[in-house]
């Protein structure tokens, strides 16, 4: 819906919301508005680059409580108004986009570290806290939350939950849902409900887990308690070149069947170590696949490990040695990957076909991925890395770019090019065994693949979400859910 | 337009979140306009017709930024969106469009451009109008000058030309700019030790860059005091030093942490980093004067970070920060030379 900002109607809700937050918090002017129609998405970037208009908001709300952002969901549900919860708008998928207009609540107020408990290892924090900041509150005594993604710096804490994202430590310390103890969420009609406290019990279905990458269609997550951690004496990295992609990958997933834990583990195709990894790192790798590992904890044993490790990579499948220097050089530039000048930009077209699988299937949904973008779009680069490993399997973060010139002028046939691709790329994958996806969410982006993938279950999540929202107001039109024109 | 100077950044940070986290304004605000990100975006939005200086909001977004350049510091490829900024602001009022608290705010600064000296020799220490208006500060340098055995000339008056820059009033920058470089020629000035850091900035960065040559040399008080044998003979209290938009985010003068070296100080880490700028906009130079609001909640946000806002002493290099800091967040703090001259 869309509420004419000069009618009676739009000042008689504006009011009720001024009433919850405060008029300082309640934007609705261009600036602010404009500011929440563009996320990280690359169609609503492209737009902006082609001067063409994105959705915005009717209203910015911005509340501060658990309580407001309840009474919120009231006066939405009264005037069936679409509500898009929105944290630091660095999603990949569109999820936080008011497609429909009506209100973004803006979570950033929410910002407070509650409690950090150093009996249990935990800490409560607010959802709209940047994680960098929630990382750096615990860092200041001793602890981590180990959620280190290249997003820390710019998506909040509820932004992870709402997308089950996964941080660089992944291997070790697991994804976002690994880490969280219980959530307090508010519900699409505005009760507050919080989730056991936690994580291992046999108490019925764990409504936590219902909650996380739901990516605010099923409620507002307000609140969270996630484990954290002593920040480990050493943590030591290493990183081989293999002959090729395969021998690489049987390196990796040997050492994740060998249960010797990796904290982190990052494998790039010979094409992405040759273009991307040998430009950060300022380096010539111009033949093989870079493979990087590494381990924390106790330091004898973080040696020991690293003793094992090698001999896989070593004897096993003859990695040629870069030596502990060549992994803190990924350590050390994990994030640089991710700024412009490292990163994929508008004009160029590009896309993360971010795809998990087992390892009985990894190594085929990345060359039929890579079949199909090589094949159908000549003018496309494709490339990869598997970023995110555990012990049955790991993500495949493939990747497709189209240099600028190779991207039509106009908005619609850009957007036409770009789905297209992954029209093709990601049905490839999913016919191999691949699981669309492993951490950016589903968001506008995928939406359309949401019934591929789940099939026969797709009702139960239709029901779910039918049955919590029954005016379909939150973010409505987002992973494959109705949307409400 | 003056933005174009700036279009690699512009075009580069429009869809780049990497310093999020040190929006200043923007993590005090929760808000997205305030963000490096968004204030590309929409000037990137003049180039395509989707946003106007018509629209006072956008003006108003552009004349809220803190100007702490921590996200040019910390970014790996240092685009300068911080230089977009200003450079957008010289374009709102070359197009008429600044907001009128703006305009009469560099009317009245344009007025003080004027200056006296008292003393005599070729040494000099520019005392601005901010930093005089701190007695302690004052003190603390003349204590420090006489341990240095210098007794400089002291030039007093109105601004050199950086909060016209600032406010973006170039052509008007320059001229003062231009008359101050006379001033210290005829004055015979050969060495100038300046306190506040954003008259450092001014001199030894605007005054190039708008192509006016000074007759003598530049120094940041600090810088100056590490040249000189003073013996310092007491070690300065537990302190927690707020790193300085200008000395560290524009110019990179490492000064400031050689001096704190020198007299031994005991530092501990303020707050959760040393990433975020804790200056309460420093850089924009008046953002207490256009909104002592956003600048309260800024020393307010500072304050909530402190181990122990009641008994920490903290050090600062502007009298500017201390002022907002000591103000609005009631914390306890001294300028470096308040620092440097307790441990004589």
């Amino acid at each position: 819906m869309k509420i004419k900002p000069d009618s009676y109607m739009f000042e008689m809700i504006r009011t009720e919301l001024t009433d919850v937050v405060g008029d300082e918090f309640v934007d609705v002017k261009f600036a602010d508005k404009f500011g929440h129609s563009i996320d990280y998405y690359w169609i609503p970037e492209m737009w902006h680059d082609r001067g063409r208009e994105c959705p915005k908001p009717d209203f910015v709300v911005h509340p501060s409580t658990t309580q407001e952002v309840a009474r919120i969901m009231k006066i939405a549900n009264q005037y069936k108004i679409p509500v898009v919860p929105w944290g630091g708008g660095s999603g990949s998928q569109g999820g936080a986009l008011p497609i429909y207009n009506g209100i973004v609540l803006d979570m950033k107020r929410m910002n407070k570290i509650i409690k950090i408990d150093k009996e249990a290892l935990t800490v409560t924090a607010q959802t709209g806290i940047i994680t960098k900041h929630l990382e750096w509150g615990c860092n200041k005594v001793g602890l981590s939350t180990m959620h280190l993604p290249a997003s820390i710096a710019c998506s909040t804490i509820g932004g992870f939950l709402a997308h089950r994202g996964t941080g660089v430590l992944s291997t070790k310390y697991g994804k976002i849902e690994d880490m969280v103890m219980s959530l307090e969420v508010v519900t699409p009609t505005g009760e507050i409900i919080r989730t056991l406290p936690v994580p291992r019990h046999a108490s019925g279905p764990d409504l936590t887990m219902l909650f996380l990458g739901s990516e605010g269609t099923l409620g507002v997550i307000t609140e969270v308690t996630l484990k954290v951690h002593p920040q480990p004496e050493a943590r030591k990295f290493r990183a081989y070149i293999f002959k090729d992609f395969h021998t690489a990958m049987q390196a990796g997933a040997t050492l994740m069947r060998s249960r010797l834990g990796p904290c982190a583990m990052r494998l790039y195709d010979e094409t992405e170590t040759k273009t991307h990894v040998s430009k950060v790192f300022g380096m010539n790798l111009d033949k093989g696949a870079y493979l990087v590992f590494g381990f924390d904890g106790r330091e004898k044993i973080v040696d020991l490990q690293m003793q094992y490790a090698r001999e896989i990579m070593e004897k096993q499948f003859h990695g040629k040695d870069l030596g502990s220097k060549g992994g803190e050089w990924w350590w050390e530039n994990k994030y640089k990957f991710f700024y412009p000048g490292y990163m994929f930009h508008v004009p160029q077209a590009f896309g993360t076909l971010d795809t998990v699988a087992d390892f009985s299937h990894i190594e085929n949904v990345y060359w039929a991925m890579k079949k199909v973008v090589n094949k159908e779009f000549p003018d496309a680069r494709f490339i990869g890395h598997f970023s995110h490993w555990y012990d049955w399997g790991c993500m495949l973060y493939a990747r497709f770019i189209f240099p600028g010139d190779k991207v039509p002028p106009n908005a619609e046939e850009a957007a036409a090019l770009y789905n297209a691709v992954w029209d093709k790329a990601i049905r490839a994958a999913i016919r191999e065994g691949g699981v669309i996806n492993e951490h950016h969410g589903v968001g506008l982006k995928l939406g359309r693949y949401v019934k591929d993938l789940y099939g026969t279950a797709m009702p139960v999540l239709e029901s779910l979400k039918a049955k919590l929202d029954p005016n379909g107001i939150m973010n409505p039109g987002k992973m494959g859910l109705p949307g409400c024109w | 337009m003056n933005i174009d100077k700036y279009e690699e950044a512009m075009m580069n940070c429009r869809f780049c979140f990497m310093c999020r986290h040190l929006s200043t304004i923007g993590q005090v605000r929760c808000t997205e306009v305030d963000t490096p990100r968004i204030r590309a975006a929409m000037l990137y939005g003049l180039k395509t017709g989707t946003n106007s200086f018509d629209d006072s909001d956008f003006v108003d977004a552009l004349y809220r930024q803190e100007l702490s350049a921590c996200c040019t510091h910390h970014c790996v490829n240092h685009y300068d969106e911080n230089g977009l900024a200003l450079a957008a602001r010289a374009d709102v009022v070359e197009a008429g469009k600044a907001p009128e608290q703006v305009k009469k705010l560099a009317a009245k600064f344009a007025k003080t451009i004027g200056w006296s000296a008292s003393g005599k020799g070729d040494i000099a220490y520019f005392l601005d109008e901010t930093t005089a208006s701190d007695k302690q500060v004052v003190a603390a340098a003349k204590k420090l000058f006489a341990a240095a055995k210098v007794t400089p000339k002291t030039i007093t008056g109105g601004t050199i030309g950086k909060v016209l820059k600032v406010l973006g009033y170039l052509p008007e920058a320059k001229a003062a700019a231009e008359k101050f470089a006379a001033f210290l020629k005829a004055e015979g000035v050969k060495t100038l030790v300046v306190s506040n850091p954003a008259a450092f900035d001014a001199l030894t960065k605007d005054y190039p860059e708008f192509g006016v040559k000074l007759p003598c040399k530049v120094f940041c008080f600090s810088g100056f005091l590490n040249q000189q044998k003073v013996k310092f003979t007491k070690k300065p209290c537990e302190l927690y030093y707020l790193a300085d938009d200008f000395m560290r985010n524009y110019d990179g003068c490492e000064c400031p942490e050689k001096l704190l070296k020198t007299l031994k100080a005991d530092l501990k880490p303020f707050g959760t980093n040393d990433e975020e700028s804790y200056c309460c906009g420093e850089g924009a130079i008046v953002l207490d004067k256009l909104n002592p609001k956003l600048v309260k909640a800024l020393a307010e946000y500072v304050a909530a970070r402190a181990d122990n806002p009641k008994k920490d002493k903290i050090v600062v290099l502007s009298a500017y920060t201390k002022k907002c800091l000591a103000k609005y967040g009631k914390l306890n703090v001294v300028t470096m030379e308040e620092v440097a001259a307790s441990c004589l």
